[in-house]
């Protein structure tokens, strides 16, 4: 991905010596000019277009500002219900990812979305344990929204 | 005996993208300097005549899967509808419009319809000369 992203830099500096002109306009239209020679030859790079890997990175942003929104909304009703009438409780979530900063970024996202919060990582970094807020009727949805986050993350790294 | 190509397809990789560059920087020059869409084409299949010198007809094919004749019916069919479209501002055909854009960032662009008539000539002139090529390559 760095090294698409600096090729098409690299594009855009020569497009600004072939017009001979220094100028901001120059330089961008260069690069998308670049990014769509860079589409033309995508196979023969060893990873993806670096353009659909920066389209899994908004989608995982979006997924999680709208998981942020709705669990934000469910503690608000917890809190503002009379009755305190839930069960926490500790889970261990298994990941498939691998790489230390997928693991990471994992977790935060799932401490960030409240409810949920991640107490520990085992030393092999293959399972999380997670404190639920209410584990009674969320163990399933919750393991679905993990699948998710974990298959968004798995999409911007793969 | 096959040689090994290694330094001819790293230096491909690497030229073919300014290559392509400059056959695009070619193609938009055409309105007020040297260039257009014919030389434009022509420096395109170069690109890709020089990718086939370094690899084989069958990585190139699977690597840009484009069906060349196709090129030639899209580019054609751009030239028939620059053409075409004047009928719907009621004047001749082929009669061809410009104007002035304002981008934020970009800045004034001069717009003209000659482009995607260019642009015709520019697909017409990559595919016919890709489909001479690898048909010629291809027969045995």
């Amino acid at each position: 991905m760095a090294f698409q992203i600096l090729l098409n830099f690299l594009l855009a500096v020569t497009w600004m010596f072939f017009e001979s002109s220094m100028e901001l306009s120059t330089f961008i239209v260069g690069y998308l000019l670049g990014a769509l020679v860079i589409f033309f030859m995508r196979r023969f790079f060893s990873s993806r277009f670096y353009v659909y890997r920066l389209f899994s990175i908004i989608k995982l942003m979006l997924i999680f500002l709208r998981e942020l929104l709705l669990s934000n909304l469910a503690v608000l009703k917890v809190v503002l219900s009379p009755k305190l009438d839930i069960q926490p409780g500790i889970f261990a979530m298994e990941t498939r990812l691998t790489s230390d900063w997928e693991v990471t970024l994992l977790a935060n996202l799932i401490t960030l979305t409240p409810g949920t919060l991640v107490v520990d990582v085992s030393s092999d970094n293959k399972i999380l344990y997670v404190h639920a807020m209410d584990i009674e009727d969320a163990e399933e949805a919750i393991e679905d929204i993990r699948s998710s986050f974990e298959k968004a993350i798995m999409e911007v790294s793969r | 005996m096959k040689t090994n190509d290694i330094i001819l397809q790293t230096v491909t990789k690497i030229v073919s993208f300014i290559i392509l560059m400059f056959a695009l920087h070619i193609f938009f020059a055409g309105h007020n300097n040297p260039g257009g869409g014919f030389v434009g084409g022509l420096l395109t299949s170069g690109a890709i005549v020089l990718l086939l010198l370094a690899y084989d007809i069958k990585t190139v094919a699977n690597s840009l899967p484009i069906d060349f004749k196709i090129t030639v019916a899209v580019g054609l069919l751009f030239a028939v509808g620059t053409g075409l479209g004047s009928f719907l501002f009621d004047v001749p055909f082929l009669t061809h419009a410009f104007g002035e854009l304002t981008i934020p960032i970009l800045g004034e662009l001069h717009l003209n319809t000659a482009v995607l008539f260019d642009i015709g000539v520019y697909l017409a002139v990559v595919g016919s000369t890709m489909t001479i090529i690898q048909t010629i390559g291809e027969g045995e």
